[in-house]
């Protein structure tokens, strides 16, 4: 494990993550102890060969999938520890996770103002304070003029700006990105990694972006690869470097 | 805060308002079929406060006029005002006719009664065109429905008839118009044979009854301070008679008669009700399924059930609601297209109002059960 050794807060952190499934000689081991440590500020991107682990292990740290046994903290709150700590794990998604999808899956009857702000006003945040924000996050994407627009006035590339802008919108703990950039062109793709590269340093959050594109790495900090189902960290060469 | 329901329904808004309307116009039927019940009950009981009686007297062991055959002497309204209590005393009669007409026959209730006699029969009220009964012969009053105007004549048995005036609202309790003669005219349509008839049955050996004097029903009003039972008891006991009270004979009306038809309309009523509740189950199933991807996202991202469980639930009220509100404007627009009589009365509309947004709310169930076990990783992996 390579795990990076500094002073950063850290987003995540996960020790000994198990997830079996299945049971007797049915039983599948995919995730077998994984343990690391994500800080905020950081891109990381994780990938593996299909059927691998990697979404498993997305919706384990998403709060989304329980995992077998181990340990997570998300920020500095352990939220799992061979079991959830809390009954309500969606609460956790809501306050402390932004997710961002391979489409931009955006609610359709939404307008892209009330699809930012719906989080937000969920967590309890008033109309004007998180319309407020959301217009702040949309003007640092550069589609503020857009924000009464439905998605389906919007063309793809800023329909998944204003995803992203959702995914920000609670001010995370950490950013998960399931292939965001699956069904873009090559220079989309990079911007938008360059993008997430910028969230992630200019909001202090941490992003982690699952890929199967081996191009993007090089804009990424780090690399995480499941192998043998185990969480590694791999060597690679970084833009510029 | 974001209301899901109203955002979803605008972005939709054509398909909501579509299906709303398809669905009001079985809700309207529900109403019209409510209203044809209405409608018979009404019916029912427009002669008799017509004539306004309080008590009936029939032949022994019969239901009356309306519910079996009845013959009574005529000089009956005579006798009973020998017994104690009894006012004002009236005979009648009552048979189904065929007014002939140029397409097709139209089929009435005939009601003879005295014109000179202490009981009018004919509610003024209900007369919008020229007069009562004037003469003893060859005159009568019909329903506007019968197409008859003022001076049309009409040829009834071997006589012809004038119309004398028109009336409207003046049903049988089948629903069939009302049309007024005169006792005598009456007891001739009745029980007089044609001269053919006669000496067929002269030549078959059958004595010829000349008698005419019969009628279907007497009816009495009391005096003031008489108990109806006791008098009904008392003509019942020393003429060998069948009498009812005005309850009674509302009774046989509403139930004897039509509590058939009632129980049918009903059954069809309940049936429409439940495949109304069963359309909205299904919409709802399905705008849930079309939205499926959104829900599992929203389920992911943190929005809480009870948020998405509210939006199905206000959708589904919404859509009982509208499909109220379009099927009464859909029944209030139809109803008087109906041959026979349409009541849309308010609680009945109130109650469906109830029962409509109580299935609502059980049609909602299914999208929610459906919104429960949305599984929200199946927003991740594309």
């Amino acid at each position: 494990m390579s795990d990076k050794s500094n002073k950063q807060e850290q987003s995540i952190r996960v020790e000994n993550l198990v997830k079996q499934f299945g049971k007797g000689e049915s039983l599948v081991e995919v995730i077998k102890g994984a343990s690391f440590t994500i800080y905020k500020g950081e891109l990381v991107a994780l990938i593996a060969p299909s059927g691998a682990g990697k979404t498993t292990l997305l919706m384990m740290i998403g709060c989304v999938l329980e995992p077998t046994s181990g340990q997570i903290y998300i920020g500095e709150e352990k939220v799992y520890d061979n079991r959830w700590l809390t009954q309500n794990t969606r609460s956790i998604r809501r306050e402390k996770i932004g997710f961002i999808f391979q489409a931009h899956y955006l609610i359709p009857f939404l307008n892209v103002i009330e699809n930012i702000t719906l989080l937000p006003q969920t967590n309890g945040i008033s109309k004007e304070d998180s319309e407020a924000s959301a217009r702040k996050i949309l003007n640092y994407f550069d589609i503020e003029e857009k924000a009464y627009a439905m998605p389906s006035e919007l063309s793809g590339g800023q329909n998944q700006r204003v995803a992203i802008a959702r995914a920000l919108a609670n001010k995370p703990d950490i950013i998960l990105a399931d292939e965001p950039t699956a069904a873009l062109d090559m220079d989309r793709s990079i911007n938008v990694v360059k993008m997430l590269k910028q969230i992630a340093a200019e909001q202090n959050v941490a992003v982690i972006m699952v890929t199967h594109d081996e191009r993007m790495l090089k804009y990424c900090d780090r690399v995480m690869k499941v192998e043998n189902k185990k969480v590694v960290f791999q060597e690679f060469e970084k833009e510029g470097g | 805060m974001i209301n899901l329901a109203y955002k979803d329904v605008m972005h939709t808004l054509g398909k909501f308002t579509v299906t709303a309307m398809g669905v009001g116009m079985l809700l309207g039927i529900v109403l019209i079929m409510i209203g044809v019940y209405r409608g018979m009950m009404v019916d029912a009981e427009t002669l008799l406060k017509d004539i306004n009686a309080d008590v009936w007297v029939v032949q022994e062991h019969t239901l009356g006029p309306f519910a079996e055959a009845s013959r009574v002497h005529e000089d009956l309204k005579d006798t009973l005002k020998g017994i104690q209590g009894v006012d004002k005393t009236a005979a009648f009669t009552f048979q189904n006719l065929q007014l002939p007409k140029e397409s097709t026959p139209v089929r009435v209730v005939a009601v003879g009664f005295d014109p000179f006699g202490e009981v009018d029969v004919i509610n003024r009220a209900r007369l919008v065109k020229g007069t009562g009964l004037t003469h003893d012969h060859f005159q009568i009053v019909v329903s506007k429905v019968t197409g008859f105007d003022v001076g049309d004549k009409i040829l009834l048995g071997r006589d012809t008839y004038n119309v004398v005036g028109v009336t409207v609202g003046t049903v049988s309790s089948g629903g069939d118009p009302l049309v007024y003669v005169s006792l005598k005219d009456a007891q001739k349509l009745q029980f007089l044979y044609s001269n053919a008839q006669i000496r067929n049955d002269r030549d078959r050996g059958i004595p010829v009854s000349s008698e005419t004097h019969m009628v279907n029903a007497v009816i009495a009003t009391l005096k003031p301070g008489f108990d109806v039972d006791s008098v009904a008891n008392d003509i019942q006991r020393w003429k060998h008679l069948s009498v009812y009270t005005r309850a009674e004979q509302k009774d046989i009306l509403t139930k004897n008669l039509i509590e058939r038809a009632s129980k049918q309309i009903g059954l069809f009523t309940v049936i429409l009700v439940l495949v109304s509740t069963i359309i909205i189950a299904l919409i709802i199933y399905t705008m849930t399924l079309e939205k499926m991807k959104e829900i599992a996202i929203m389920k992911l991202i943190g929005i809480p059930n009870s948020m998405i469980i509210k939006m199905i639930v206000q959708e589904t009220i919404l859509l009982g609601f509208l499909a109220f509100l379009f099927g009464n404007l859909f029944s209030h627009l139809i109803y008087e297209k109906f041959p026979k009589r349409v009541v849309l009365d308010a609680p009945d509309a109130l109650a469906l109002f109830v029962i409509v947004i109580l299935a609502s709310i059980l049609a909602s169930f299914i999208g929610v059960r459906k919104v429960i076990h949305a599984d929200p990783t199946s927003a991740i992996g594309g």
